[in-house]
């Protein structure tokens, strides 16, 4: 069944089903793999005549950058943590939430709940820095408050301490009420003869959640979560600039791959080193799904991702 | 049809009126016309049209054109009226387009990689123009400007040029408007003169002033984004020429040229920070300073700050919009030249225009360039706005009202778009009844005007480009809250600084820049 004539009688026999994914291939390949080629400007010493392939071709040079100062291994760190707690604690937070509301009775409090959960998702992050910034400088609302109640003001931009804790906190709140709704919705579609039955058998709410809603939400979760893992490398640009910005301070807590990236190019810019970069960060990150997914087959085959 | 007949005739009869006037003396007839430019204000200017006249007729094209900075919000109409004027003359449109101020240097740097196409784009010494030329993002002009540019062509310097030209091609039409901008505070004088402080002169009179400012007036002296006005204080009080487009190495003073150093190295930086923690301990700015991202100006508009970084002109300009959106304050500049005594000249390729590779018509760009800069019909429109509502006529040819009688600066702003890159001197107005204090300072700054040395210093850095983003990214995280004397404990911060920048290579980024400079200063018999 191997060999050319398998292949071509496979694309006979299912013509219709891949005339109907031929436009989610066109576009991967479109928008995805073509631009790839533009990886090679990594190990070019770019200049304007030659373009693309005229470019003088200068190895591993551009990676320097990246070497020389040692923070390659704090900006990885950084990134990665941040977004293993952003998933993690995002994930459970938008578990406990759709459990809860998918418990709750009253339609307009649900509703309401809901609506405002849902909120945050639609601002930008530049008023989320904004809110930030208002609420946490030298005459920010935090520090006014803390004066009023007779205590010591507290030099935020000073201390990196906090700024674990309020970036964490930003973006699992800005992200709850989108990841709830993709819960509640598999809440929803799990059958009531569970509930029903196990309401027979005298088992209260908490032993239902339990018992019933919480292992039926595992393939969910670990869905969601390996999805979220292939952008583990890819930091949340928007997010540190516009809370953090230039502040030098702060940047051996929360500076990140793209953060540090966008900084040397906007300050010397040169298109080798931000595709270097950007390489390197691709690079991470593939191999970091190739290894948690490969754990994963190991450990549960149903719930790896290929 | 008929149309187009009556162009044709309108052309024949205006060739044969160019060729007569060419027969009796053409040059005679374009240098009379700069030097009265009243006369031809209002019409398109025929010295122009003579030029095109005897050509075949243009055919029609549409320009885009990019400035850096904001826009105006009648930037619409204005081009409309522009392009009006441009359509009958050369047949032509121009799409004016603006980087915006916010991450203008990314978004530049961005028009020119990404080959879009563009006609004329704002050049300059501090947009890396030179860097931009060496890799080739622009088109050299050396032919073309003589053919399709010709009265530009003759009336900017023949030194001017020289500061536009990368490796024998000429790269950018530089501004023909010679100035002084060198760095100085505005602040509230009214506050100096209520709390009797002694005015400013040394290190010690600022000193005193936002002393008084933060402990009798309760305001924080420099509030909003700090760094850039700590920054210039400092390299003007210490005398350090920064050379290179680069805040870490610089010539220790203008008498010592080749004594170049890495600058947070020196004992004076070492002075100076610790001075600085002082500084920001007495609350002379906001500890969360480098989040800011407000204007320290826009807190002077409010009351609520007194001491602002600007350059003369740009002092000017804040200085006016105070005065004439009657905030009851009283501004007064100082310019920080006033401590070593001497001033320099700004470069002509500090603000110029120049032509991307990517341009499918840079003959037409050019001439188009050449009127705007030429003709005071063009010139005016462009860079003060329309004439009745941005502005009108002062009291003779050379003055303007800012702006015109009956115009509510709150709902008209000034027309202020980038216009620098073609701004040519005799076709510049003064605004009436403005500060008078530039003029005052242009008088003080000629006696004390030495040519500047340092701008020229050409560098590519490319043999050490991994060095420099390695150093600038130290710079940028431990380097500025140092300046700012935001750490808590300056020694150790000032050794960590140190440390970082040699591991980053710093010494290599000197060796070069020394290499660089002593070659120029060289060939120019500079010691």
């Amino acid at each position: 069944m191997s060999g050319k004539g398998g292949i071509i009688r496979e694309l006979r026999q299912s013509k219709t089903l891949l005339l109907m994914i031929a436009p989610t291939i066109l576009f991967f390949i479109v928008f995805s793999y073509i631009p790839m080629i533009g990886v090679y400007y990594a190990f070019t010493k770019f200049d304007f005549d030659g373009g693309l392939f005229g470019s003088q071709f200068v190895g591993m040079e551009n990676f320097n950058f990246l070497l020389k100062t040692g923070v390659l291994w704090n900006l990885t760190k950084n990134t990665v943590l941040y977004n293993l707690a952003f998933i993690l604690l995002g994930n459970i937070m938008q578990i406990i939430c759709a459990v809860f509301l998918a418990q709750l009775s009253g339609k307009l409090f649900k509703k309401t709940a809901q609506s405002l959960m849902f909120l945050p998702y639609f601002l930008s992050w530049v008023l989320v820095g904004a809110f930030v910034y208002n609420l946490f400088s030298d005459l920010g609302v935090v520090n006014s408050v803390l004066k009023q109640i007779g205590l010591h003001s507290y030099d935020f931009y000073l201390h990196t301490a906090p700024w674990k804790f309020i970036i964490v906190f930003f973006s699992v709140w800005k992200g709850l009420g989108y990841g709830t709704v993709i819960y509640l919705a598999a809440i929803m579609a799990i059958s009531d003869e569970y509930y029903e039955a196990a309401k027979i058998d005298g088992a209260t709410i908490f032993q239902q959640i339990r018992n019933i809603t919480l292992p039926l939400l595992k393939p969910t979760f670990i869905l969601l979560i390996l999805f979220s893992l292939g952008g583990i490398m890819k930091g949340q640009f928007d997010l540190f600039y516009q809370i953090i910005g230039s502040n030098g301070m702060l940047y051996d807590a929360t500076d990140i791959i793209d953060t540090y990236v966008f900084r040397s190019l906007t300050v010397n810019f040169d298109i080798g080193m931000g595709t270097a970069a950007g390489l390197y960060q691709s690079f991470f990150g593939f191999a970091l799904i190739m290894i948690v997914n490969f754990i994963i087959r190991k450990t549960n085959k149903d719930y790896s991702l290929f | 049809m008929r149309k187009i007949k009556k162009r044709w005739t309108l052309l024949v009869s205006l060739s044969m009126l160019a060729s007569l006037l060419a027969g009796c003396g053409g040059s005679n007839n374009g240098a009379a016309e700069k030097n009265n430019p009243a006369t031809s204000g209002g019409n398109a200017s025929p010295s122009v049209s003579e030029a095109t006249a005897t050509k075949e007729p243009l055919k029609k094209v549409k320009l885009t054109w990019y400035l850096v900075g904001d826009t105006h919000k009648d930037m619409d109409k204005v081009m409309a009226e522009w392009n009006k004027m441009l359509e009958k003359d050369l047949n032509t449109t121009v799409d004016l387009k603006f980087t915006t101020w916010n991450d203008w240097q990314t978004k530049y740097n961005l028009l020119l990689t990404s080959g879009e196409k563009i006609d004329l784009i704002f050049a300059s010494s501090w947009a890396d123009f030179y860097k931009l030329s060496k890799q080739g993002a622009f088109l050299d002009l050396k032919d073309l400007l003589p053919e399709y540019a010709l009265e530009t062509w003759g009336n900017v310097p023949k030194d001017d040029w020289g500061s536009v030209t990368v490796s024998g091609g000429i790269f950018a039409v530089p501004n023909t408007n010679p100035e002084y901008t060198p760095s100085g505070y505005v602040y509230r004088e009214d506050w100096r003169k209520e709390l009797g402080l002694s005015e400013f002169s040394d290190l010690n009179s600022i000193e005193a002033y936002m002393d008084a400012v933060k402990t009798k007036k309760h305001v924080t002296p420099i509030n909003g984004m700090v760094y850039d006005n700590v920054n210039v204080l400092f390299k003007s009080w210490n005398d350090f020429q920064m050379i290179g487009g680069n805040e870490l190495i610089a010539a220790t003073s203008y008498d010592t040229p080749r004594d170049i150093q890495i600058v947070p190295f020196t004992d004076k930086y070492e002075a100076w920070v610790k001075k600085m923690k002082e500084w920001a301990d007495k609350g002379y700015w906001n500890k969360n300073s480098l989040s800011s991202k407000q204007e320290a100006g826009d807190f002077i508009k409010t009351g609520q700050g007194a001491i602002y970084w600007r350059n003369p002109s740009s002092a000017g300009g804040f200085i006016n919009e105070v005065k004439s959106k009657n905030l009851n304050m009283e501004i007064s500049y100082f310019p920080f030249t006033r401590f070593h005594n001497y001033v320099l000249p700004t470069l002509p390729s500090s603000n110029a225009m120049a032509i991307p590779k990517s341009s499918d018509n840079p003959e037409r760009s050019l001439m188009v360039l050449d009127k705007l800069r030429n003709d005071p019909a063009y010139f005016d429109l462009m860079t003060y706005g329309i004439e009745g509502k941005h502005w009108a006529k002062g009291k003779d040819t050379k003055t303007i009202v800012i702006p015109a009688p009956g115009v509510d600066l709150n709902v008209t702003p000034r027309f202020d778009i980038a216009s620098w890159g073609w701004r040519y001197e005799p076709n510049m107005l003064k605004e009436e009844g403005g500060w008078d204090g530039l003029d005052k300072l242009k008088e003080e700054f000629k006696p004390i005007s030495k040519p500047d040395i340092f701008g020229p210093i050409y560098m590519d850095y490319d043999p050490v480009k991994t060095e420099l983003a390695a150093v600038n990214q130290v710079f940028e995280q431990y380097g500025k809250p140092l300046m700012l004397g935001l750490t808590s404990d300056v020694d150790a911060s000032l050794k960590t600084y140190r440390d970082k920048l040699k591991s980053a290579g710093i010494e290599k980024l000197l060796s070069y820049v020394q290499e660089q400079s002593n070659q120029y200063f060289d060939e120019k018999g500079i010691q």
